[in-house]
């Protein structure tokens, strides 16, 4: 047997920051061999590298992260991915910047984001970053980022607490703010984003849409039980734009929406941000739907936050090339509009942004009910799809997929006239025959509804639909 | 009518098509805690939920037990899906062996069971024609009634005997969802017209355009359960 007291371990003879130093290397090498190894194998590599460099050194976050010269974080519930990529794509025109892969949100995909973009030595190509941060996430890497700016995009919540406790999700990014030097970009609209703004102290900037576009309250009056977070008394609204984003003010207290810092008007098509006293300028927007107006409005507030022109950042966002399906504008003949549905509350949202839509317009649903959407299709008698015949104007339905005869009962369940309704289970046809009418209807923008295995194929079929539209006319 | 988390498609359904026909009906949501007076309805639905919730409706509904079995001897019409289904028996036997209690309205009884039942399923009705629809379930029903049909396709009561739901007086119960009444507008009209002789109501039923459901119950048939020929 060896003696280990005789001869001491071997790293306590290097000094220890050294030791720290060397340590550090060894978590960007391992990060780097095993991020390339899962590349070889033909794994996508967005966090699994940087668990294993944080395993072997955890303050290696800390030690990539000093060499950034600015740090935003982009939190909240609802429309993290596309605020951060859009940031991203602006920063990136003037040069590079350290990004997470969409949904690898936690400290690891950070992690990897930045192993990614260091060297073999450790040290970093890029001096900006964004990072979209799970709302957990935040308050265990706010010590470690030179965080200068932190976005809320909005703070969802399926049942509001009725006396005004404070939710966790709402703590935990209060106690994440906390821990920053950051200024906190909020959305003046979500009363929750309001009070992360009074609690976090930290300065503050207010986004928010313009009075004129939200709605006096009707349907959305399921909200009502929602109370004051200061104390506790109901909040009342004077106007909805979306979900608990409104007017709002406390009958009690004096809690109510703030002032805005940046303002915007959404056209349908482009959104006009005011700034103070200064402006509108106007931005062509990538995507459609009020909530990625949304996404835009504090992309673009925290990009004028870090000096860039209106100009340069309007430039920026025509390169932006969104997540498949989030209301993604396709150049077809008419245009039409690409959306994700996988469960009721998501489709909500998606039925709502399209009822915001000015205008009559077609709708086109694929329902497929493979392994990966689920088998059983119940879920869609939980969405409202009595929106589309009582407020989204849809002129004519086409549904699709495979299980498009469900789809056409349940649309005719829901109120919508069965003789406007055309129905074929393939795909291409089905969109086919949507771009049709609508072109017949004189091009009336389509909105394509599909569930997750139909995404990428009616993805596929819009762009090449997209490239023969953009073709010559043959003699 | 007694909704207990029954799918929201179902009690569409059934209102759509008496709006359709020009008759009233009027839903009444029922709570936990809500005092139901049975005879103040005509057609009573029960749904399914998860087994913790199951148990706390059974233990609600069993205080008024002599009612339900009056009421149901009587020829009140019930439609029971899933957890419902089971909540009509004498009990539902845990995986622990603990047996959750039911109405014990009828000679029924539910073993929990691996694996789950799942997936489409087609059946044969000598009252209504084919059934389609979705069953998920855990849970092996065995009962001494007549079942709601033959499987055609999928697992149906427990699996083994080739049955599927039941029938007793003007319950019906079953184990398809999906939701169970859109795609089958025959077993929807059934129950409207048990409702409605309960009612003491004479009303007929005139077929209604139902082009669209029968696509998506033949559709069912062919593409989905594997089955040929609908009805």
């Amino acid at each position: 047997m060896e003696d280990h007291a005789r001869a001491p371990p071997i790293v306590e003879s290097i000094p220890e920051e050294r030791c720290r130093e060397l340590t550090d290397t060894i978590g960007v090498w391992v990060g780097k061999s095993s991020r390339v190894l899962l590349r070889l194998v033909g794994r996508r590599a967005t966090s699994f590298p940087g668990l294993l460099a944080l395993r072997v050194s955890p303050r290696l976050m800390r030690r990539l992260g000093r060499q950034l010269r600015s740090c935003t974080v982009v939190t909240g519930t609802n429309g993290k991915t596309t605020t951060s990529v859009m940031l991203a794509t602006v920063f990136r025109s003037k040069g590079p910047c350290v990004h997470n892969a969409s949904g690898a949100n936690l400290r690891q995909g950070l992690m990897n984001a930045l192993i990614t973009s260091a060297d073999w030595r450790g040290r970093l190509r890029a001096d900006r970053a964004v990072f979209e941060v799970d709302e957990a996430t935040l308050p265990l890497v706010a010590a470690d980022l030179p965080i200068d700016f932190v976005a809320v995009t909005n703070v969802f919540r399926d049942q509001l607490d009725r006396y005004g406790e404070i939710d966790t999700a709402l703590q935990l990014i209060i106690d994440g703010i906390r821990r920053t030097r950051a200024t906190a970009v909020l959305n003046a609209d979500d009363p929750l984003a309001r009070h992360i703004g009074l609690r976090c102290g930290r300065p503050t900037v207010y986004f928010g849409m313009a009075r004129q576009l939200a709605r006096p309250p009707e349907r959305e009056q399921t909200r009502d039980g929602e109370a004051c977070l200061r104390c506790g008394h109901r909040l009342r609204y004077d106007g909805y734009f979306y979900g608990q984003l409104g007017l709002y003010w406390c009958s009690h207290c004096r809690f109510a929406r703030p002032p805005l810092d940046f303002t915007g008007l959404y056209d349908g098509t482009a959104l006009h941000v005011t700034e103070g006293r200064s402006g509108p300028e106007t931005y062509e927007l990538p995507v459609r739907g009020l909530f990625n107006a949304y996404n835009a409005l504090c992309a673009i507030a925290v990009a004028r936050l870090n000096g860039f022109r209106p100009a340069e950042i309007a430039a920026a966002l025509k390169r932006y090339r969104g997540p498949a399906g989030r209301m993604q504008v396709f150049a077809t003949e008419p245009v039409s509009i690409l959306s994700l549905i996988k469960n009721p509350a998501g489709c909500d949202s998606i039925l709502q942004a399209i009822c915001r839509e000015p205008g009559p317009k077609v709708l086109c649903v694929a329902i497929n009910d493979r392994a990966a959407d689920g088998r059983d299709v119940s879920w869609l008698w939980d969405a409202d799809w009595e929106l589309v015949p009582e407020r989204c104007g849809v002129a004519q339905c086409v549904t699709t997929g495979t299980r498009a005869e469900d789809m056409a009962v349940r649309l005719k369940y829901a109120g919508y006239p069965t003789g406007r309704i055309e129905t074929t289970p393939d795909l291409e046809d089905g969109i086919r025959r949507a771009l049709r009418a609508a072109r017949a209807l004189g091009g009336l923008p389509v909105h394509v509804l599909t569930t997750y295995t139909a995404l990428h194929e009616a993805a596929r079929i819009l762009e090449s639909l997209a490239a023969e539209a953009a073709a010559p006319e043959r003699p | 009518m007694l909704n207990l988390y029954a799918d929201r498609g179902n009690v569409q359904t059934l209102l759509r098509r008496c709006e359709w026909r020009g008759l009233h009906a009027h839903v009444t949501p029922v709570r936990r805690h809500d005092e139901v007076r049975l005879r103040d309805y005509h057609l009573v639905l029960i749904g399914g939920g998860s087994d913790r919730e199951q148990a706390l409706v059974a233990e609600a509904l069993r205080r008024r037990r002599r009612e339900w079995k009056a009421a149901v001897e009587d020829g009140l019409p019930v439609l029971a899906v899933c957890g419902g289904y089971q909540l009509l028996g004498e009990y539902y036997q845990l995986p622990d062996g603990t047996k959750v209690p039911g109405l014990e309205l009828l000679d029924l009884v539910t073993t929990a069971g691996r694996p789950r039942l799942i997936g489409n399923i087609a059946i044969e009705s000598p009252e209504v024609g084919t059934v389609v629809g979705f069953e998920n379930h855990g849970g092996r029903t065995v009962h001494r009634h007549a079942p709601l049909g033959t499987v055609l396709r999928g697992h149906g009561n427990n699996g083994r005997d080739g049955y599927e739901g039941v029938r007793y007086r003007n319950v019906v119960g079953t184990y398809i969802h999906g939701p169970l009444l859109p795609k089958n507008p025959r077993l929807a009209d059934f129950l409207l017209s048990l409702a409605a002789a309960y009612a003491g109501v004479a009303v007929d039923f005139p077929p209604l355009d139902d082009e669209l459901e029968w696509a998506a119950h033949r559709a069912f048939l062919t593409r989905h359960a594997g089955v040929r020929g609908p009805r």
